[in-house]
């Protein structure tokens, strides 16, 4: 297969770096003579494992992957209360309902970030960087500021059947993080955040 | 473009691993209870009735379904198909083209393998057996059509019966990976 061996040699398996010995290593250990050589393994194994990752992303939905035990804080919420609830949890991201529990807003760390001053916020180092370069380190949001006042808005969100690859896709496009999941009439279901679509590929790839 | 012609000549991977002591010696006992078979019955019971069971190419067999069982090239559907396909292939060859020896031995194999990848029967000593009906004389080449049922099938399937009893026998073996 010489087509092939020179695809291996530009394209890198996705997933694992195999190496040819890691191949010979796993053919010594079934016994009787394998007709294949590990070259062609290799080719076999990295095709295989791209058509898996297609074919979970095709079919896996928000709904099987998305978080449920969701923060959602409420638009008159204090922000002081929305950052306090996003450390008490661990995540870097809120979705904002109001009172029927309808997505109105996604309250992000960059939006605290670009609310104290950081000019560019693309992460917390963007925060650490205009600390350390400026002597006045950070202006506080106001403690009256409010989630709806920093919010993003509208919200970006998809249907509980949306395939994870056109999830991806939006992240990517949009460069976010999270997606809020909504039933037709706009109420809240679940957030699908990149951890979940790397959680998801990665535990059904290794089972 | 030249370049590249002539890189792909250094290869580009290598040989798996030698296989352990034990499938060497189940090979080993496959291989001698399989052609020992064949070869009894050839010489033992046929050689008198001018008859024939034994032929080269299904030595050549012995190595992939005594010492390769998991290849696809050595399952049931390939072994008996990739005889049977090549032996009738052979014998038109040589009726069509005889006396042109060259030519009918070269598209005998040419289409044996040809027609063995379309029927997904590749079997490597196919190709002999093809052979095998245009080069080997009046012994064979009498026989006719009958070829392809003695010695290449009843032969092959000879085999087959010992490849299933023998390397069933293994614990660490399987035969075969599919039927058809």
């Amino acid at each position: 297969m010489p087509d092939a061996s020179d695809k291996t040699e530009s394209a890198p398996a996705p997933g694992i770096d195999f190496k040819e010995e890691d191949i010979l290593e796993a053919m010594r250990a079934i016994p009787g003579y394998l007709d294949i050589t590990p070259g062609d393994f290799k080719e076999v194994y990295r095709l295989a494992f791209q058509h898996a990752l297609e074919r979970l992303s095709r079919d896996v939905t928000a709904a099987e992957i998305m978080t449920t035990d969701v923060v959602a804080v409420k638009p008159d919420t204090p922000v002081a209360e929305v950052a306090a609830a996003m450390a008490r949890r661990g995540v870097s991201g809120a979705p904002v309902v109001d009172a029927e529990h309808k997505v109105v807003g996604v309250i992000s760390e960059k939006d605290f970030l670009s609310r104290m001053g950081v000019v560019e916020p693309r992460n917390f180092m963007s925060l650490v960087a205009s600390c350390l370069m400026t002597k006045s380190c950070v202006t506080l949001p106001s403690e009256s500021a409010l989630a709806e006042d920093i919010m993003n808005s509208p919200a970006v969100t998809v249907a509980p059947d949306t395939p994870v690859r056109a999830i991806a896709a939006r992240l990517t496009q949009k460069g976010i993080n999270r997606v809020a999941v909504t039933d037709p009439a706009g109420r809240l279901l679940g957030l699908v955040s990149r951890r979940d679509i790397v959680k998801a590929t990665m535990g059904r790839v290794a089972s | 473009m030249i370049g590249n012609y002539f890189r792909k000549m250094i290869g580009a991977t290598q040989s798996p691993p030698r296989v352990g002591l034990a499938e060497i010696l189940w090979s080993w006992l496959g291989a001698f209870l399989g052609i020992g078979a064949v070869a009894y019955i050839n010489y033992g019971w046929l050689d008198a009735t001018g008859l024939l069971l034994l032929i080269g190419s299904l030595g050549a067999s012995a190595v992939l379904i005594y010492g390769a069982i998991k290849s696809p090239l050595a399952q049931p559907r390939n072994f008996l198909g990739g005889h049977v396909i090549s032996a009738l292939i052979g014998v038109t060859a040589f009726k069509l083209l005889a006396p042109h020896l060259w030519l009918a031995a070269a598209l005998a194999v040419a289409f044996s393998v040809a027609l063995m990848h379309a029927t997904k029967t590749l079997h490597p000593p196919g190709g002999a057996t093809a052979l095998i009906a245009v080069i080997s004389g009046p012994q064979v080449t009498n026989l006719g059509y009958f070829y392809a049922l003695m010695p290449v099938g009843a032969g092959a399937l000879v085999m087959l019966a010992v490849a299933l009893l023998v390397n069933n026998l293994a614990p660490r073996r399987r035969y075969p990976e599919f039927w058809w």
